[in-house]
């Protein structure tokens, strides 16, 4: 395998599962390193330097949220995060803990390449000098010169609108919890303000998307947060 | 059962109490002790003056009074004067006075021992009256420790009714209220027949009105005639009835303060015995709700980690490179498909018994119903690919709250089962409009329709519409709708559409949504149109 190849270590302690993932990630090309335990996952992590690690949060050993902030005391990589539909809770403090995105068991090979691949992009876009213009749908935005722009016309922002843009565009493909957003947007004092984020979520889907019912950028990660997709 | 323990002496009467009625022997008593007076005074006479004879006679009324009460009293002071005249003023022997002025000794004399009589008697009556309250109220004390120590009603009564028949000669028996709406005794156990009958008529009315009733004409038929509410500051914990072994109406008139006092007692004890019940009972509840959770939850991990390892493994399979010959591709994909299938069920199974459960908590908060729309169809994609969605949201339509996910969940049940009934092509329309004080939302679609009739029950468990469809699905989908649109106040039911196909409606509470503070439009782009 070619050293260039991205790293990803994936931490599951069913044995299938890892099999899976690793069949589908090698297909992608990827180097896969497997770990059953976390205490075994956290060393692959330290010692392999991947690019990405995958992380069940149902781990016999320790609270999968526990070994996310201790990945993310020391690496910078992504984490996506393996999770059951009813534990948003749990989805949350991982996100809130560093996680950048997550997969909802059971999930297919589809879905879980395109977040791996969504999210080793974004890792080399960081590392390349970050691009201030981006374009979706029918949009073009360039945060440099502060404009955003729908089929040639200016769409016009307000400032609060144009930082919650800016901050969906610089987490492109990272699922944003609603405290993150709110956090980000409003400051630290708002984070118990959902709805405002929701309106003005709302706002910028009137404004940006095509059908702002069925949005196709802004997503909605019910009950968790917001994701930006190109 | 008490008719045998009848004890055969009458109870000790307090003292005090009968102190100024006729009794003849203490009268001798009184007379006697005059008369002693008398015998000492007559040798005296030689060595004392007439006016220090005097006070042997007071003393004689005051030791009367103080022992013996203020009938006799009065009694020693009149013959007292009488003994004194006789005996002593001249001339002696004889009930003539020469002197008038000894007729003022004896109006003085009568009047010091009326007077000096009546207060000491008076003085032994109060304390005599105080030692017998003090021993109620000791009494009483006795009984709030025993009350406070018992451990069941029954034990409760037994030692009210020990009390009252110790201490006033009078039957008792609790009563609390049962489910139907009579109130039965709490010891009615052993020999199963109780020494007197209960009124429920009056029973009830006691617990009722939180008032005493009595009804006295009632004892002669060996019925309990008098109820006592047991009384808290919560409410009528149930009442105690009263079966005096006599007659006499004084007794519970005299015991009134007494009896009150005791029902309060009683009331505390058995409502701390209720709160030791729900005490009791909450923590049973919360211990099998923590292990419904437990088992809740490791089911649901135990079925789902397969299933991922499954759909993943035949999801690779139908991926895999070189690309498997079609009719294995194909089976490979229905491996998946069907995973997918079974994990819908586990998922629909685990979601009832949650909701049923009642351990779902609802995370309300207030958002557009927009957003959940969009990410319904977003997670529907797969299963709309033949069916375009129209959503129409009716522009006033305000913030709602509601817990998203589990509002996502009915929109995706019946978003999904309208692409399941629907033959191809067909737009599922989508429809979101306030009327009065809800929010009236519809999933309708362009597929058969349902029958009628069998509507209503189309969200039980485990109903489908058509019987023996081909459409694959367990009838659980509507059911978890209704449970949460019921569990948001709301309610869900489905009508056809004259122009064809079923209309899923649910209505969800408008309420008070906060404000929104609008943004000052002093930054960058102030004043500019919103965009779109």
């Amino acid at each position: 395998m070619a050293d260039n190849a991205p790293r990803v270590v994936v931490i599951e302690d069913e044995k299938q599962i890892r099999r899976f993932v690793r069949t589908a990630l090698e297909g992608e090309g990827c180097q896969v390193y497997e770990a059953g335990t976390a205490a075994q996952g956290l060393i692959e992590a330290g010692t392999r330097k991947p690019d990405l690690v995958i992380l069940d949060l149902g781990l016999p050993d320790r609270d999968g949220v526990e070994v996310v902030r201790d990945l993310r005391g020391w690496i910078g990589i992504p984490i996506i995060i393996l999770s059951a539909r009813t534990t948003e809770d749990e989805k949350i403090r991982a996100l809130d803990a560093g996680a950048d995105d997550y997969l909802v068991k059971p999930f297919g090979v589809g879905e879980l390449l395109a977040r791996v691949r969504a999210l080793l992009r974004r890792k080399h876009a960081i590392a390349e000098a970050s691009d201030p213009t981006f374009s979706f749908g029918e949009v073009q935005a360039d945060l440099s010169r502060r404009s955003v722009e729908r089929n040639g016309e200016t769409v016009h922002l307000t400032p609060i609108e144009y930082r919650l843009l800016g901050i969906l565009l610089a987490n492109a493909g990272k699922v944003l919890t609603h405290r993150h957003l709110l956090r980000e947007v409003w400051g630290p004092a708002s984070v118990e303000s959902n709805h405002y984020l929701r309106i003005y979520v709302g706002h910028l889907r009137q404004k940006l998307e095509a059908d702002p019912t069925q949005p196709k950028h802004i997503l909605t990660e019910t009950g968790v947060g917001y994701r930006f997709q190109f | 059962m008490e008719a045998n323990q009848r004890p055969v002496e009458t109870p000790s009467e307090p003292s005090g109490r009968d102190s100024g009625s006729a009794s003849p022997s203490r009268y001798l008593v009184a007379a006697l002790v005059c008369s002693l007076a008398t015998m000492v005074a007559l040798p005296l006479v030689v060595y004392f003056d007439l006016a220090n004879i005097v006070m042997i006679f007071l003393l004689a009324v005051v030791l009367i009074a103080l022992r013996l009460g203020r009938g006799p009293a009065v009694m020693a002071a009149f013959m007292s004067v009488a003994l004194f005249d006789f005996f002593f003023v001249p001339p002696r022997f004889s009930l003539t006075v020469n002197d008038g002025q000894y007729l003022l000794t004896f109006a003085v004399m009568l009047a010091v021992a009326l007077i000096i009589g009546h207060l000491v008697a008076g003085l032994q009556q109060q304390a005599s009256h105080a030692r017998s309250s003090e021993e109620r109220t000791q009494q009483l004390y006795q009984l709030a420790r025993e009350l406070g120590g018992a451990l069941t009603l029954i034990q409760v009564d037994e030692i009210a009714r020990n009390y009252l028949w110790k201490e006033m000669r009078v039957r008792s028996v609790i009563l609390v209220p049962a489910e139907t709406e009579n109130l039965l005794p709490v010891a009615h156990d052993g020999d199963g027949t109780l020494a007197f009958k209960i009124e429920q008529r009056l029973a009830r009315m006691t617990f009722a009105t939180a008032e005493p009733v009595e009804f006295n004409a009632l004892s002669e038929a060996s019925y309990a005639a008098y109820y006592f509410p047991l009384k808290t500051p919560t409410r009528v914990r149930g009442v105690i009835a009263l079966a005096p072994e006599s007659s006499d109406a004084a007794l519970i008139k005299e015991n009134h303060p007494r009896l009150e006092a005791l029902s309060s007692l009683i009331a505390i004890a058995v409502e701390r015995l209720h709160y030791v019940d729900v005490a009791h009972a909450a923590q049973s509840d919360m211990a099998s709700e923590r292990l419904r959770n437990s088992v809740l939850s490791a089911l649901s991990h135990d079925l789902r980690t397969p299933l991922t390892a499954l759909v993943g493994l035949a999801d690779s399979l139908a991926l895999a490179r070189p690309e498997l010959p079609p009719q294995q591709k194909e089976t490979a994909e229905a491996l998946r498909e069907q995973a997918l299938r079974i994990n819908g069920l586990v998922e629909n199974l685990l979601d009832m018994a949650r909701l049923q459960a009642g351990t779902v908590k609802l995370k309300m908060e207030w958002q557009p119903l927009e957003e959940v729309v969009g990410a319904s169809i977003k997670l529907l994609e797969r299963s709309l690919l033949d069916h375009p969605v129209k959503v129409t949201i009716a522009g006033d339509l305000p913030l709602l709250a509601f817990d998203a996910v589990l509002i996502e969940r009915v929109f995706c049940n019946l978003i999904e089962n309208a692409a399941k009934y629907a033959p191809p092509g067909t737009v599922v329309e989508i429809d979101a409009r306030r009327s009065g004080d809800v929010a009236e939302i519809s999933v309708c679609d362009h597929g058969p329709g349902v029958n009628e009739k069998s509507a209503p029950g189309l969200f039980e468990m485990f109903v489908r519409g058509e019987q023996e469809s081909v459409t694959p699905g367990i009838g659980l989908g509507l059911a978890i709708c209704r449970a949460i649109v019921e569990a948001h106040g709301g309610a869900i039911g489905v009508t056809n559409r004259p122009e064809g196909g079923a209309c899923f409606r649910f209505s969800l509470p408008l309420g008070d949504p906060p404000s929104i503070e609008a943004e000052s439009p002093v930054a960058a782009d102030a004043g500019n149109i919103h965009g779109r």
